[in-house]
């Protein structure tokens, strides 16, 4: 939390910084494309602080004016903030356009009315795009109001030379039984097995979601995550009962980490694997190009022959033009650009490592670990965007989070925690 | 001494005249009036208005879509919501704290700098440090120390893994927090209370010395009953402090779980992509929380001074 907020802090300088950079930036720009802006200024939300992510997105905010003359403004809130705000951020005077989901979390605002319908972007921009990403980047009325940017599968990582010197070989793991005994082999090295953290509560729902698609299948998860099946279900009970054969081999302080905790447990070599969201490798490559070249991932392992290992959580990221912007037409000409291959080369070309939704990034200029994790993609017939873009969101936070927090307190009370679930899901307003 | 003077006054104060200009009292219309009405509009409507959507369905963003209710809310929090009982546990454990711990110490301790114990300017700056700080820079500052990669664990020189769950473990995190809040609560009643005691007049104790009381006795007997404005203003303080605590829990657990206080759970089910009038319910259950035993408390004090 500290880190995020002093993150903040220097942002806001580099933001300043990158405010004054980029006036000069547009004056000139402006002064040289003479009236090729054909609309005022644009505003741009990021829902970022980090290092990488914000130097991706200035590379594309600035090629963007760079083409256009268009003047835009960029403002970075830290992601959680962002989050907890958004109703009110986009009931006020929101940004033109700004950074934000796929899936529920994006169809929830869309049908209140706080989104553009930007179909006619995806008329011009549409065929750069797999029919999947459209059907992502859709509302529950048909229409499009979300422009993919990019995409990362969950998985295990783990660092290749760590694993050698132990001599083991992940990619071996095809099964749970596989994995239970690699787990075993590193625990008797003295080494943590499964990194683990759940303090921000969200962190453990990936492996929640990974479990119940592993051990009861696609179709189950998602019928459960939309309420047509019922949290006291047997099946759940499995899914908790597999985490429970986890749980000796993870950090004790599950509780007190968040994400980046459990991710420096990889990166200090104290762990054999852990089980994230791909997008952390710009983290180990600000560390170096050395510890970047190192992570690897592979799917989670089998569970239930009859689903193989045929889902996989690959959330996606990407941009929204809010309806209440004071610019809905430079929003939409901005995230175009945003979501044609000129932009998305302009995000690549910062270096920041991407795997973008575009068809047009050439795949085979992806790094060997960018490669691997279109790998692990491919073997998944089935896409699931994570536990809570899948689900109301008046579930997944204020209900889901606390549970799992509660389960890793004591697992023995698996039985009324579901039945809290469940009751819970049955309280909730209809919608 | 009281009553003589009361009968004393109405006596008095039929017979003053009250006379206002008409200039006088559009005057004093503007000065009532305007404060009346910003407290009417700021802090009064957005109550009731809250109290009145804690009985609805709504996700707080069309008015066309809210949806009457009834009691949902409330039965859904004491009934299916677990952690609301949790979070309830929380807060009374923070004010049976803050009444028995931090607050007696606040009041020792501005009554050790009152008596101006050796070096009692460098303790009363000390402590009163901690105050000038908002609670959530306290959340920040000790989470600086206790976090897993935080400065404790690294002089301990404890790796990530095997860190001090400081936050984390249930065991114990409750009184981590309990003490950091103390560390600003002390100082803040310590302040208040030396105040009060500072107002005293010097010969009350001097009496007492005279006849013979020991300082435990002139402070029981003596000093304490001359506080009493202070000390219901102390009481008052500490009940609000323990209910309305958020801030240093929000920095230091964000809004999920971890340690649930009510006031997270106020936020956590208003603010966001989830928000529901849950939020507002519970809003409506720490208010009734708090403004219950403080009015009930003042009331007995003022019937207490009117007889």
């Amino acid at each position: 939390m500290l880190n995020k907020i002093s993150n903040h802090e220097v942002d806001r300088r580099l933001v300043l910084k990158g405010a004054a950079a980029g006036g000069l930036g547009i004056a000139g720009a402006t002064m040289l494309a003479g009236c090729a802006g054909s609309t005022g200024p644009i505003s741009f939300g990021a829902r970022t602080v980090d290092e990488s992510p914000t130097i991706q997105l200035k590379g594309l905010v600035d090629a963007y004016v760079a083409k256009t003359g268009n003047e835009v403004t960029y403002n970075a809130t830290e992601s959680n903030a962002f989050q907890n705000n958004l109703s009110q951020y986009l009931q006020g005077t929101p940004d033109d356009c700004f950074q934000w989901m796929a899936g529920y979390r994006m169809q929830f605002f869309a049908a209140q009315g706080l989104l553009v319908d930007i179909s006619d972007v995806w008329d011009e921009i549409g065929d750069q795009y797999n029919e999947s990403y459209k059907i992502a980047s859709t509302g529950l009325d048909g229409k499009q109001y979300f422009v993919p940017q990019s995409w990362y599968p969950w998985g295990l990582h783990f660092r290749k030379s760590m694993m050698a010197e132990i001599g083991m070989n992940p990619e071996d793991i095809y099964n749970w039984d596989d994995f239970m005994s690699a787990l075993g082999e590193l625990k008797a090295q003295g080494l943590i097995g499964l990194a683990s953290a759940d303090k921000g509560g969200w962190e453990a729902m990936g492996t929640f979601d990974i479990l119940n698609a592993r051990i009861n299948g696609y179709q189950f998860h998602v019928d459960l995550l939309g309420g047509r099946e019922k949290w006291t279900d047997d099946r759940v009970k499995e899914v908790f009962r597999h985490w429970e054969m986890l749980l000796p081999y993870m950090n004790t302080n599950v509780l007190d980490l968040e994400w980046d905790g459990a991710m420096q447990l990889l990166l200090q070599r104290q762990s054999g694997f852990f089980f994230n969201g791909s997008w952390f490798g710009g983290n180990f490559l600000e560390q170096s190009q050395e510890d970047y070249d190192d992570l690897w991932i592979v799917p989670f392992p089998e569970i239930n022959p009859d689903h193989a290992r045929d889902t996989i959580d690959a959330p996606i990221d990407g941009f929204c033009v809010a309806k209440n912007g004071a610019n809905n037409d430079g929003g939409k000409d901005l995230i175009k650009f945003a979501g044609d291959m000129e932009g998305v080369q302009a995000m690549l070309d910062t270096g920041i490592p991407m795997t973008s939704a575009n068809n047009g990034q050439d795949r085979s200029s992806y790094d060997a670990f960018q490669t691997q994790q279109l790998a692990v993609m491919n073997e998944a017939k089935y896409i699931t965007q994570f536990l809570d873009r899948d689900t109301r969101p008046d579930f997944a936070g204020p209900v889901v989070g606390p549970a799992l927090q509660s389960w890793f307190k004591d697992p023995s009370s698996t039985d009324e925690i579901l039945e809290s679930l469940q009751s819970q899901w049955d309280a909730l307003p209809p919608l | 001494m009281t009553t003589e003077t009361a009968a004393l006054r109405e006596k008095v104060s039929p017979r003053r005249r009250r006379f206002f200009s008409r200039q006088d009292k559009i005057t004093l219309g503007f000065f009532i009036g305007i404060p009346t009405f910003l407290h009417l509009a700021l802090v009064w409507l957005p109550a009731i208005g809250t109290i009145l959507l804690s009985f609805t369905y709504w996700t707080g963003i069309r008015v066309e879509d809210i949806k009457f209710a009834g009691v949902a809310n409330y039965e859904n929090i004491f009934f299916n919501t677990p952690i609301f009982w949790d979070a309830l546990r929380v807060n009374v454990v923070w004010i049976l704290w803050f009444f028995f711990i931090a607050t007696p110490l606040g009041v020792l301790l501005a009554y050790q700098i009152d008596r101006e114990i050796r070096g009692h300017k460098f303790y009363q700056s000390a402590y009163f440090l901690p105050v000038v700080l908002s609670l959530a820079v306290t959340g920040i500052i000790w989470n600086f120390l206790l976090r897993p990669d935080g400065f404790v664990n690294g002089l301990l020189g404890l790796p990530i893994s095997e860190a001090v769950s400081f936050f984390g473990d249930d065991r114990y995190n409750i009184w981590v927090i309990m003490i950091m809040a103390s560390w600003r609560h002390i100082g803040y009643i310590m302040l208040l209370y030396l105040a009060g005691l500072k107002a005293i007049d010097a010969s009350l104790r001097e009496a007492a010395t005279i006849d013979g009381a020991t300082e435990w006795q002139t402070f029981r007997k003596v000093v304490f009953p001359a506080m009493r404005p202070v000390n219901i203003i102390v009481i008052v303080i500490t009940i609000i402090e323990s209910l309305r605590a958020f801030d240093m829990v929000y920095i230091i657990y964000g809004g999920r779980g971890g340690l649930p206080i009510l006031g997270v759970l106020v936020f956590e089910n208003i603010a966001g992509e989830g928000a529901s009038m849950k939020g507002a319910a519970y809003a409506v259950i720490l208010f009734v929380l708090s403004i219950v035993p403080i009015i009930t408390y003042l009331q007995q004090q003022f019937r207490e001074d009117v007889s």
